[in-house]
């Protein structure tokens, strides 16, 4: 059984990728969960210089919808210090893909700038965070500075750059177009959905920002879907990579039929075992390939466009 | 009462049913929990929301029929927001989080805390004093002085009453012994024959102390330790805000208590400690 697979140019051991945010604070938590079985890592999104984030609270879990609402709001000790942290990944051969953000095309191409000289895997665009007042989502609604940054970072770097797509938009199609044209080398849809908590109680927002995002479980239909327009509008065109809400093994099938190469897990494995986790998605993966007499995982991609 | 298993939940909003000052800066607080949690065991945490204000780790000091035993000093603006709350009041708890203390049985128990480190160390202990098997129960605590030492009423009164032995020190000398509790603990060490269990939560610079001194004793066979003064965002395994390298254990959910064979590994221990931003700073 096949589990390899391709993002462009890039080829994965199997196609789980761990999603940025979760477990990327240290290259040796990434370490960890690259070790237990995953195909490549995806750091904490890493700017131009260090950022405090939101005050909490700015993570907690909403168990009745298998989910979690954040805030973190890009909390990074910026791109000087993380580097130590990238370098040793790169010297353990762990395929690194590092997302990166900024305020604008000057701190973007900044933070790449810095990095650019290591062997990273790829550089994923975080142009979709809701959670910050500059920059993030402000951008990646915007078609036209999306493809403008798309392009200058293509010019800087021959490392792939990915970009990260929010779904808090009115049509997904239009900025995925613009960063196709900007030269990007793989769509990543999507980010968390904008969201909210109050609590009844005391009548106030629970998180510190008051606004936050959402993953897990509740957001995967959303993504399946934007996967599957992306898809259908792109085809083989630009490699997918489908993140949202993947919570079981056959989450992962969904999503490479609605045409993802590859998955990205994040909230899934913010528990106190992640290694079970991971292991339990390969196995339901290769019972479901078995049961259904498929030998590569590629075989599954699009599958669902008939 | 609705039925709930924490953790994973958003804040479950308790209310605040007594209030005391425990000793200088520090206050005690009793909250109840309105929802069915299974018991706390020490060493765990919780998650507490000041509505409005924070939301940041504290220790477990007891928990009975439902109400939770918290102790909070004043260390900054979310702290003193909670001691600023009364009776009556509503705060959002989140947890029971963590690895619990694992205390063996026959050994001696010794439990050394400073500050409101010693907020765990009270239900330790507590626990300790419940087990059907009755073993040497010596508690070291240290503060400043007599009037920063948290529940010295009640270890005073179990020492009294020959349920443990209470070795108090106090910095200036105004209570028990004058000196640090870590020379009142290899005092001990060099006479005591009995192989021992060192439990330890406060300030990870005594701790370290503490960690040296114990590995030189051969009797003292396992040391236990609490991580949890650390910053957190989710407690629950998530954000790795809390991550100790090169392990990449993450306190919250791996910890906060770490043993002997763990803490060799972590090199982080009495060096580094992550700040807001994920950067490592020195201790």
């Amino acid at each position: 059984m096949e589990l390899e697979t391709t993002v462009g140019s890039i080829k994965l051991r199997n196609p789980l990728i761990l999603s940025s945010g979760i477990l990327g604070t240290s290259y040796s938590t990434l370490q960890r969960i690259y070790e237990a079985g995953m195909g490549a890592v995806v750091t904490k999104s890493i700017g131009p210089r260090a950022r405090k984030g939101n005050p909490n609270p700015s993570i907690f879990a909403l168990q009745e919808i298998k989910s979690v609402i954040n805030s973190v709001g890009l909390a990074n000790p910026g791109y000087k210090v993380f580097r130590e942290d990238i370098e040793k990944l790169i010297e353990k051969k762990i395929p690194t893909i590092v997302s990166i953000f900024g305020e604008n095309e000057r701190e973007f191409v900044e933070v790449l700038e810095g990095l650019k000289d290591l062997q990273i895997l790829a550089f994923e665009l975080n142009l979709s965070c809701p959670n910050i007042e500059k920059g993030g989502m402000q951008i990646g609604t915007d078609p036209e500075s999306v493809s403008t940054i798309v392009r200058k970072i293509k010019s800087t770097t021959i490392t792939p750059v990915w970009v990260k797509l929010t779904p808090n938009v009115n049509n997904i199609i239009d900025v995925a177009d613009a960063a196709v044209k900007g030269g990007c080398d793989a769509l990543v849809a999507i980010n968390t959905l904008k969201a909210m908590v109050i609590d009844i109680e005391t009548q106030l927002p629970i998180l510190g920002y008051k606004r936050g995002g959402l993953s897990g479980a509740a957001i995967k239909p959303i993504g399946v879907r934007y996967v599957y327009d992306l898809y259908e509008n792109f085809g083989e065109k630009v490699p997918i990579v489908g993140v949202g809400g993947i919570s079981r093994g056959e989450d992962i099938i969904e999503y490479l039929l609605a045409g993802a190469k590859a998955v990205q897990i994040g909230t899934a494995l913010g528990v106190a075992y992640p290694e079970n986790m991971i292991r339990f998605f390969q196995m339901r993966v290769k019972k479901y390939m078995k049961e259904h007499s498929i030998e590569k995982i590629s075989e599954l991609i699009g599958g669902a466009h008939k | 009462m609705t039925k709930q298993t924490l953790p994973n939940t958003k804040p479950i909003m308790g209310r605040i049913i007594q209030k005391w000052e425990e000793c200088e800066d520090t206050f005690g607080f009793l909250i109840d929990v309105p929802v069915k949690v299974k018991g706390a065991k020490p060493g765990q945490f919780i998650m507490l929301w000041v509505p409005g204000v924070d939301e940041y780790p504290i220790g477990i000091a007891g928990f009975e029929n439902n109400v939770l035993e918290i102790g909070v000093s004043k260390m900054g603006e979310g702290t003193e927001a909670m001691i600023n709350k009364n009776e009556g009041d509503l705060v959002g708890i989140r947890g029971f989080y963590g690895k619990p203390f694992q205390p063996p049985s026959k050994v001696n128990h010794l439990i050394i805390g400073g500050g409101f480190g010693m907020t765990p160390l009270k239900l330790l202990t507590t626990t300790l004093m419940q087990r059907e098997e009755k073993e040497k129960i010596h508690i070291f605590e240290g503060a400043r002085s007599k009037n920063r030492l948290m529940y010295l009423d009640w270890f005073q009164t179990l020492h009294d009453h020959k349920k443990l032995n209470f070795h108090v020190c106090t910095d200036d000398g105004s209570y028990g012994y004058k000196g640090f509790p870590t020379v009142a603990l290899e005092d001990f060490l060099q006479k005591s024959e009995t192989p021992s269990v060192i439990y330890v939560a406060g300030p990870e610079r005594m701790m370290k102390v503490i960690f040296d001194i114990g590995k030189k004793y051969e009797k003292v066979i396992d040391m236990q330790m609490s991580f949890a003064d650390r910053y957190m965002r989710c407690g629950f395994g998530l954000c790795s805000y809390c991550a100790v390298d090169p392990t990449g254990w993450r306190i919250c959910v791996d910890g906060p208590i770490f043993n002997v064979k763990q803490i060799e590994q972590i090199e982080d221990f009495g060096n580094y400690r992550r700040i807001e931003t994920g950067e490592k700073q020195r201790i």
